[in-house]
């Protein structure tokens, strides 16, 4: 199929708009910032004839240049076994991309581009900062066009599943595993709690743009009532024995609770945007998530490319019986935290009696009622409770800097913090086997599942510290694709140094007897 | 010498023993820049310091004197240590490597998780002739294993033996 496509024409549109926007915002705020703090005939923009503000638009130019090339250099090709991209009019750029190296494809589909039936499309190989291909914009018939392209090419066994799904653009028609009703929706926020991100952003903007001047003197009358002069009331009662300032310590409480109830119900709105209409479905041997509410997020990963699951429960998902599930795979292990930690998302929000249904979708076979939970070395505890009474000293040491005797009351409270957490911690650290499958479970409050299986396992290694060696302990890290910066590894502490060699031998067995599919 | 099979033999080898002078070597070339750029600090300081007391300026030169010794000291013992902590092992199935004098690691590699290998030489590798092997994964915190000190001839039969064999894709 060598015939060559080009990009939807509406790419001009799209490609003008984004330069516009990122032309917009610090356009604006030269403005605004014109205005406010040197305009007028004594600033440095008073002698700048009226109407200067025009000729910004000159900037526009190279990138409406910049955008014509772009449209009529970029050619698109699928070969027998690759994507061919050819772009550039001076540098010419030829891109193949295999499609046995493809790990994921997204397609994103904001307001306009619902408007236009386009979509804007990333495809993931393994490696790299970056996704390897951008189509920006293409029809829909042409996304579903690459989609079959790739997929049918990469999973000759999967072409039959996938042939029988009708042509109906972007609507997914598998077998759904996970829908996201509206409760449920709106409980996901309530749960995830991205309030405080939404809210910062936003405060970045109105403080920028000088909305906030005089918002809290408005509200509090004056920074003195509240913060500095509430904490030093707060102070002078705890050690000059000041009568309790009850009005103040009210309503601190309150805008504090206040604070906190609108936090989650702007994650709720932020949720119902985000993840509106939220569907993973399962595609043939793909699991296809499509949310949102402007913005329509399609991504595609194929189950053999899922590198770990991580099933992640706060206090509050427990209390609810709710847990999130989330994969990591090689690709795209983007700079762009916010897309890539979506699209990661198998449920945001899963009850648990279902959750069992959802793993043997992702490792079939797999049952994680049945497993047999191994724990830690019998002294783990003691060996935990170090770094954490470490932690206390320090803390009561400064804390006796500053407070003087009082320190004692810091040094109580922070060991007994040190040993619930060291214990908790201890108690609630596991590791299982199964055939195919490593499991690794930590975290008290916010825990943590995640496992891997045996062929992606990339190596495994046994470290031994000083402390290891005097306790006749060892730790066991698994080392996978794709894991993220902060992302939960398989990494087991404080496990006797015979049952560490045992586990490290069967794994590196087991991932050597493997062989390893991205 | 020449068959790949002697190679993956399933034995516990130590590096070449090269690597003691080797390292030794390198590690007194560092010691001896570090002396001279801590003697320039030195003399800066006394110079400069005019106000320090007596007995400050009396230590200094003896706390110069004693880190000089001591990282020569360091530069000739850690080499053995470090030999004597080090081993490999290559089999079938892949590679394992025991590193580390207090932290220590055993790490295995399967030979099937190998994206690309390097041997690289530098000049005092290359008077010895050692060199270090280098394997790559797909991995997020080993994605880069690095195994320093071997004949250099023998490290490239490694990567002969260890690279991934064409028809098995293992990218």
């Amino acid at each position: 199929m060598p015939s060559e496509r080009r990009l939807h024409p509406a790419t001009l549109l799209f490609d003008l708009a984004q330069h516009i926007k990122r032309f917009a915002v610090p356009a604006v705020l030269v403005m605004v910032g014109a205005s406010r703090s040197s305009g007028g005939p004594n600033g440095a923009f008073g002698r700048v004839p009226d109407g200067w503000e025009m000729w910004l638009l000159v900037l526009l130019v190279p990138a409406i240049v910049a955008t014509v090339a772009r449209y009529i250099s970029f050619r698109l090709r699928y070969d027998d076994h690759e994507l061919v991209i050819r772009s550039g009019l001076i540098f010419r750029n030829e891109r193949h991309v295999p499609y046995s190296r493809i790990q994921n494809i997204d397609a994103i589909q904001n307001l306009f581009h619902r408007l236009l039936h386009v979509v804007e499309v990333r495809v993931e190989t393994g490696g790299g900062k970056e996704e390897e291909a951008r189509f920006s914009v293409l029809s829909q018939e042409a996304f579903e066009d690459l989609r079959a392209h790739v997929f049918r090419m990469r999973a000759p066994l999967a072409a039959a599943a996938a042939h029988d799904k009708p042509a109906a653009p972007l609507e997914p028609s598998g077998e759904t595993l996970v829908h996201l009703p509206l409760p449920e929706l709106l409980l996901c926020g309530l749960l995830e709690n991205k309030g405080m991100v939404v809210i910062g952003a936003a405060y970045g903007v109105a403080w920028e743009t000088g909305v906030l001047d005089g918002f809290w003197e408005g509200l509090f009358g004056g920074t003195e009532t509240i913060g500095r002069g509430f904490f030093r009331a707060i102070a002078g009662v705890l050690f000059e024995g000041q009568p309790l300032p009850l009005g103040r310590i009210a309503l601190g409480l309150a805008a504090g609770i206040g604070l906190l109830l609108f936090v989650r119900i702007v994650s709720m709105v932020w949720a119902f945007v985000r993840l509106y209409d939220f569907r993973l479905t399962r595609i043939g041997d793909d699991l296809r998530t499509v949310y949102g509410l402007f913005t329509r997020v399609t991504t595609t990963v194929p189950i053999r490319r899922v590198q770990t699951v991580i099933v992640a429960s706060g206090p509050l998902h427990r209390w609810l019986g709710r847990s999130t599930v989330r994969v990591e795979t090689a690709g795209g292990v983007s700079q762009q935290k916010n897309a890539s930690s979506v699209r990661e998302w198998l449920a945001p929000l899963i009850r648990n009696e279902q959750l069992p249904g959802l793993l043997q979708q992702v490792v079939p076979g797999f049952d994680l009622a049945a497993l047999d939970w191994q724990r830690l070395h019998p002294r783990a505890f003691a060996r935990a409770l170090k770094p954490n009474a470490i932690v206390a000293g320090v803390i009561t040491l400064v804390a006796a800097f500053a407070i003087g005797w009082g320190a004692v009351g810091v040094l109580v409270l922070t060991l007994a913090w040190a040993i619930v957490s060291a214990r908790q911690y201890v108690a609630h650290l596991g590791w299982a086997e199964s055939d195919e499958v490593v499991v690794m479970r930590s975290g008290w409050l916010w825990r943590k599942v995640t496992l891997a299986r045996a062929n992606k396992i990339q190596s495994v290694a046994l470290h031994q510290s000083p402390f290891d060696r005097r306790a006749a302990m060892a730790r066991v890290r698994v080392d996978t694709a794709g894991a993220r910066e902060l992302s939960h590894r398989i990494d087991v502490p404080y496990l006797d140094i015979t049952v560490a060699r045992g586990l490290h031998a069967r794994l590196a067995a087991q991932a050597a007897n493997t062989a390893f599919k991205w | 010498m020449s068959e790949p099979d002697d190679i993956a033999d399933g034995q516990d080898h130590s590096l070449d023993p090269r690597v003691i002078p080797m390292q030794r070597v390198a590690g007194g070339i560092f010691a001896a820049i570090q002396s001279v750029a801590l003697l320039v600090a030195l003399i800066v300081a006394l110079l400069a310091g005019d106000d320090l007391d007596g007995w400050v300026r009396g230590l200094l030169p003896v706390a110069w004197l004693l880190l000089v010794v001591l990282s020569g000291l360091v530069a000739y013992r850690w080499p053995v240590l470090h030999y004597r902590h080090t081993s490999y092992r290559v089999d079938e199935v892949g590679i394992e490597i025991r590193t580390g004098v207090y932290w220590r690691v055993v790490i295995n590699v399967p030979r099937s998780r190998v994206q690309h290998i390097d041997v690289s030489n530098g000049p005092i590798d290359r008077r010895y002739g050692l060199g270090t092997l280098v394997l790559y994964t797909a991995g997020t915190d080993h994605a880069k294993v690095e195994l320093a000190g071997l004949e250099h001839g023998r490290a490239l039969r490694i990567r002969e033996h260890l690279l991934p064999s064409g028809a098995d894709d293992a990218v």
